[in-house]
């Protein structure tokens, strides 16, 4: 689904560039800032909330906030505009 | 054309994907023959994309001191493979079972050996979410190269046989050419990007294979669904037991007689039925239980993964009594491949999720679960040892096929392609185009003739824009390149499924609801001649095995 309306909040501030985040990221959300050291999230659109970038930052710095409306399952009753 | 750096690398073996299936097959080479030298490339990064990670971690197991393989097939082919199956590869994944276990330990994997009983003949381990890295680091200590972010487009071939691939990094556009004996795709199934979970299965490994003109095999059989909360959009394992229409009927009396482990699509069709006659919403009227990854209390990191991920959904839905819709999760995974997971290109192997249907092993049920809890990740670890032990033998002897610089060139080109556009079509609308095809439910699982018509008509619209598809950048790239191949499996699904007259397993058609064993025990393979997409029937060579269809 085409979804626009998902959030990632990073708090930079515990953050000590260990990449993990980026490394986890299965679908490419995540960009690497080398000079700054710090992740990017470039593609939130893409993210499919896993959570997986939440869980192995040790420092606590990730918080996924889908937005499952945007994202709903497509049914027949909603493709035929019920 | 923007000019990109260009790098080559040359290896023995070159192992597309570094999900589960790839890095076991490339310490299982490597442990054959030391000597060869293999290189996985990976788009994402190998050891955490691939969908081991994904929360499941449960691994099926095989009671061997009380059971032979064939136990299992008696049971296996009449109820789930309904006859389809190659019942000789499902043997010797039967047979390897305990074995394949030890082995992930012995390379480091933790396996949580709590015997958890599935039925009569298997039960459940478990593994964490770090499976894939500890095989990721098990391939590196051997002494395997790893390249991850680096996305692959075409196969390359010398004549009929296969001499490498082309790629490009997926952040800096660096286009690469990689020279190898044998080519291993690992690359995982087509899941049309729906189910969060398991939307990196987008297909781009099995267009690559078709267009070297790889056979494809059962490609009809690829859309798992099962039922998800409407709102919070979580899985409800195991909850079709409790579907009631808004009558307050028990609906599931319609379609099983007891308690089943697992969904069904007779399931789907019921959900679709009493919609259709105004009967829904439908509910499910229990306590909502944890999958199984969630019962296996020693995860450092399925359990946050799960509770992470409830903890967002919860508020949505009350935990009871929430409307549930069928949910797409796809697993098309058609690479035919046989049973030393040989494809029909010399030289080019599949293993896991790209080839679970096309290799025969699990019947008429799309690819993992297939009706078979925890036979994802041992599938992927099965067909990577086998793969990676025959790959490890085939380079010994084999010469290198010769790099053909046209065929390189015109790769490139059309890799690039979205780039040099000026406008163009976003390839999320593609996407999108296809999801609304292949999601109803009518339209992937419970089908008619005159559906499917319809929906080969819009897909020729569909299939129209793909030439004016733009990229920004290359991101934007990557998910042009995924496009395309979500049409194509959408367009194999189409083909297949209106070939099939009957239903069988999984497959379930309106118009031709019965199982047909006198005209369809047949395969339907699905080739690229010459760019046309062609397809043809092949016999199973059921009297060969030892299950046979009832008289
Ligand atoms: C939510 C969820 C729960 C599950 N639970 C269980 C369970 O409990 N038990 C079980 O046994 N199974 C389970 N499965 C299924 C199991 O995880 C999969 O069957 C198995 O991991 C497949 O492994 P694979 O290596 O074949 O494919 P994948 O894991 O899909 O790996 C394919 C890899 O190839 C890469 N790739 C794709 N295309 C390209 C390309 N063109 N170039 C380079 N790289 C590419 C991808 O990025 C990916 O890393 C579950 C799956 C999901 C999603
Ligand atoms: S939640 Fe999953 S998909 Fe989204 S950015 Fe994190 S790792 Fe990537
Ligand atoms: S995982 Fe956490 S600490 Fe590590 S780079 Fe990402 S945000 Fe920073």
């Amino acid at each position: 689904m085409i979804n626009t309306r998902h959030k990632i909040e990073y708090n930079p501030e515990n953050c000590v560039g260990c990449k993990l985040c980026y490394k986890a990221c299965f679908v490419g959300v995540i960009t690497w800032d080398a000079e700054n050291k710090k992740p990017v999230f470039s593609y939130v659109e893409d993210c499919e909330h896993c959570c997986y970038c939440q869980i192995v930052c040790k420092k606590g710095c990730i918080k996924v906030c889908p937005d499952f409306d945007s994202q709903s399952f497509r049914q027949s009753f909603d493709v035929y505009n019920r | 054309m923007k000019q990109f750096e260009e790098k080559r690398e040359s290896c023995d073996i070159l192992i597309v994907g570094g999900g589960i299936a790839g890095l076991t097959a490339a310490v299982a080479a490597k442990e054959k023959n030391p000597d060869a030298s293999i290189l996985i490339i990976e788009k994402q990064t190998a050891g955490y994309s691939g969908k081991a990670n994904k929360g499941g971690g449960v691994l099926q197991w095989f009671a061997l001191d009380r059971i032979v393989p064939e136990d299992f097939l008696a049971y296996h082919v009449p109820t789930v493979g309904a006859y389809l199956g190659d019942q000789n590869i499902m043997a010797k994944y039967v047979a390897m079972n305990n074995d394949m276990i030890n082995r992930l330990e012995e390379w480091g994997v933790t396996v949580d050996r709590v015997m958890r009983p599935t039925g009569p003949m298997t039960y459940v381990v478990g593994v964490d979410l770090d499976v894939t890295l500890k095989v990721r680091q098990k391939a590196e200590k051997l002494g395997v190269r790893i390249i991850d972010k680096v996305t692959m487009s075409d196969l390359l071939k010398d004549g009929e046989k296969i001499a490498g691939a082309v790629g490009y990094n997926i952040e800096d556009g660096t286009f690469y050419v990689f020279e190898a004996k044998s080519v291993l795709l690992a690359t995982g199934s087509q899941n049309y990007r729906v189910a969060s979970m398991w939307s990196n299965g987008r297909g781009d490994g099995i267009a690559a294979a078709y267009r070297a003109g790889a056979e494809m095999r059962n490609a009809e059989f690829g859309n798992f669904s099962q039922f998800y909360k409407i709102h919070a959009q979580e899985e409800v394992v195991r909850g079709e037991n409790y579907m009631y229409n808004k009558n307050d009927q028990n609906v599931t009396k319609n379609f099983r007689r007891f308690i089943e482990a697992d969904i069904s699509s007779t399931a789907i069709r019921e959900w679709y039925e009493q919609m259709s006659q105004g009967k829904g919403p439908i509910k499910l009227r229990t306590p909502i239980m944890p999958g199984f990854g969630k019962m296996m209390p020693n995860r450092k990191y399925g359990i946050p993964f799960w509770d992470a991920n409830h903890a967002n959904a919860e508020g949505l839905d009350p935990e009871t009594n929430a409307e549930v819709v069928p949910g797409l999760v796809g697993e098309q995974s058609p690479v035919r491949v046989d049973n030393d997971m040989k494809t029909t290109i010399e030289g080019l192997y599949a293993a896991g999720d790209v080839s679970y249907c096309g290799s025969g092993a699990c019947g008429a049920v799309p690819a993992p679960p297939a009706r078979n809890r925890g036979s994802g990740i041992l599938n992927a670890v099965f067909a990577g040892m086998v793969a990676g032990d025959s790959q490890a033998d085939y380079v010994k002897d084999a010469v290198q096929g010769k790099i053909c610089e046209e065929q390189v060139a015109k790769f490139k080109e059309a890799a690039y392609a979205p780039l040099e556009r000026e406008e163009g079509i976003n390839p999320m609308e593609i996407i999108d185009d296809v999801q609304k095809i292949m999601c109803p439910c009518e339209n992937s699982v419970y089908m008619a003739q005159y559906r499917l018509d319809i929906c080969k008509r819009k897909l020729e619209k569909v299939k129209a824009k793909l030439p004016h598809l733009k990229a920004n950048n290359m991101h934007e790239l990557l998910t042009c390149h995924e496009a395309e191949a979500t049409v194509l499996s959408c367009n194999m699904h189409l083909e297949a499924a209106s070939m099939r007259k009957e239903s069988r397993g999984w497959f379930l058609r309106e118009d031709y609801p019965d199982m047909d064993n006198e005209n369809w025990l047949k395969w339907i393979i699905v080739k690229n001649v010459d760019g046309k997409m062609t397809l043809h029937t092949e016999d199973v060579p059921i009297e060969t095995y030892p299950i046979q269809p009832p008289k």
